[in-house]
């Protein structure tokens, strides 16, 4: 199979990953839930993850990563953490419903920061115009998950930061890609997946948190301060309730070795190359729409298009029956199809890793010239 | 054989507590924080040697890490907090 769904999952990992994760099955037991060795041997590998992770976020203080399930479960606790209902929260126009949902849960008011597609200055000053005393949350996507657009987040921190206003950052498609540098932005929160850009197994995910007090959304043990009815008040035991996953800590932490040995310039620089020859490829053949802006390839890891008026899992079926993964539809993020036009049907994504290669590429190019003959 | 206990708030904390001083040469283990010393229920501490206390608070001041309590362990089992 050719695999170029890596915005889901990416399926294929540095080879540590799998024997790690088998390893940790093996031998480790929870941490925090014994003094023997093989509860040690856990405490010990997750506290090497949370270093790791520390290292390439730039986060001063391992204690403020969280191990959770996904990105989801940590936007979650961020959202629930800083929402409020009737409170204004302004978000991107490529918000994923990993925001949208939980914002709709809590009944914030919430306000959409529109801008055109790869129109970083129009991003800016839309956030800039936006962000006002009323706002009391801005979440912004890094990279959009349906089209690889890069959020100028550096720029928009700083609007936050210059107002006061508490933000969080979707990390999901940027992790192990873009270069995070959590002190710089000073956000609130920063979520993001491990089974994406970490190359960690699925039901990994980290919530980096600032120097705001966390509001736990899961509740039990932690095997510390036993005694007390509420949640611990420090890090990480107030959010972290219940067994950890250590066969997936233990694989986050192979991934993050490959991507801190790696560097996210050079996985970045892969990726950007992949996307470029993809765009050239579909600027070549006649019936495609791709969402790029020609000439400059400035997407990040995704590339949308369709092809023709042929419906998008129509296209997504076909390129699986020539045994290529791609992903059709709206892909969980209504809003960014509402932005950019590309409601009700959505559009196919292609979305490349590491480990993506060009005849990968130039396979998905030959098949959609097909599918295209063919109909 | 005496040794000091140093009450960490977290596993994570006692972690960090003894790998920092461990990289200074001064050898601590992590161990469950025993019943009688642990005013929340279940903890960690970090256990050095007697002689090693004033070297191990110089180190972790310096690396902005701070035990929640310290407790002297008598080789009789009894135990005697330390005030910090």
């Amino acid at each position: 199979m050719i695999y170029l769904d890596s915005a889901a999952t990416t399926l294929i990992k540095p080879p540590a990953v799998a024997g790690r994760v088998k390893w940790a099955v093996n031998n480790l037991a929870s941490p925090g839930r014994g003094g023997h060795s093989a509860a040690m041997a856990a405490a010990d590998t997750a506290l090497s993850c949370r270093e790791k992770a520390a290292e390439l976020f730039k986060v001063p203080d391992p204690e403020k990563i969280i191990f959770t399930l996904n990105a989801t479960h940590a936007l979650n606790i961020a959202i629930k953490t800083l929402a409020k209902p009737g409170r204004r929260a302004l978000i991107s126009g490529y918000e994923h419903n990993s925001v949208l949902r939980p914002l709709y849960d809590i009944g914030a008011d919430i306000d959409i920061a529109r801008s055109e597609l790869f129109e970083t200055e129009a991003a800016v000053s839309v956030f800039d115009r936006k962000i006002t005393p009323d706002i009391s949350l801005v979440v912004i996507n890094h990279i959009s998950n349906v089209f690889g657009y890069e959020l100028p987040i550096y720029r928009i921190a700083e609007i936050c930061r210059e107002r006061g206003v508490p933000f969080i950052i979707d990390a999901s498609q940027s992790a192990g890609v873009k270069r995070i540098d959590f002190k710089a932005l000073g956000a609130d929160f920063i979520a993001l997946p491990g089974h994406k850009g970490l190359y960690g197994p699925q039901g990994t995910g980290i919530l980096i948190c600032g120097d705001r007090t966390p509001e736990p959304i899961l509740f039990g043990g932690t095997g510390s301060a036993s005694r007390l009815k509420e949640m611990p008040d420090f890090l990480p035991d107030r959010l972290e309730a219940g067994t950890h996953n250590m066969p997936g800590i233990a694989g986050l932490s192979a991934g993050l070795d490959f991507v801190l040995n790696t560097g996210t310039d050079r996985i970045d620089a892969h990726e950007k190359k992949m996307l470029g020859i993809m765009a050239k490829g579909f600027d070549c053949i006649i019936g495609v729409k791709a969402y790029t802006v020609p000439g400059q390839y400035s997407q990040t890891g995704v590339l949308s298009f369709n092809l023709r008026d042929i419906p998008p899992e129509i296209v997504g079926e076909e390129l699986a029956k020539r045994k290529i993964a791609v992903r059709a539809g709206l892909h969980c993020s209504p809003l960014a199809h509402e932005t950019v036009g590309t409601l009700p049907a959505g559009t196919v994504r292609a979305s490349v890793s590491a480990f993506t290669k060009p005849r990968d590429v130039y396979a998905l190019l030959n098949a959609c010239e097909d599918i295209l003959r063919s109909r | 054989m005496i040794s000091y206990l140093m009450i960490c708030r977290s596993l994570t904390y006692a972690q960090r507590t003894a790998k920092t001083l461990e990289r200074t040469g001064i050898t601590a283990i992590v161990s469950r924080t025993p019943h009688d010393i642990s005013a929340d229920g279940c903890g960690y501490c970090v256990k050095i040697s007697e002689r090693r206390l004033n070297d191990a608070l110089a180190v972790l001041k310096k690396a902005d890490l701070s035990p929640k309590r310290i407790f002297i362990m008598f080789s009789d089992g009894r135990f005697s907090e330390v005030p910090v």
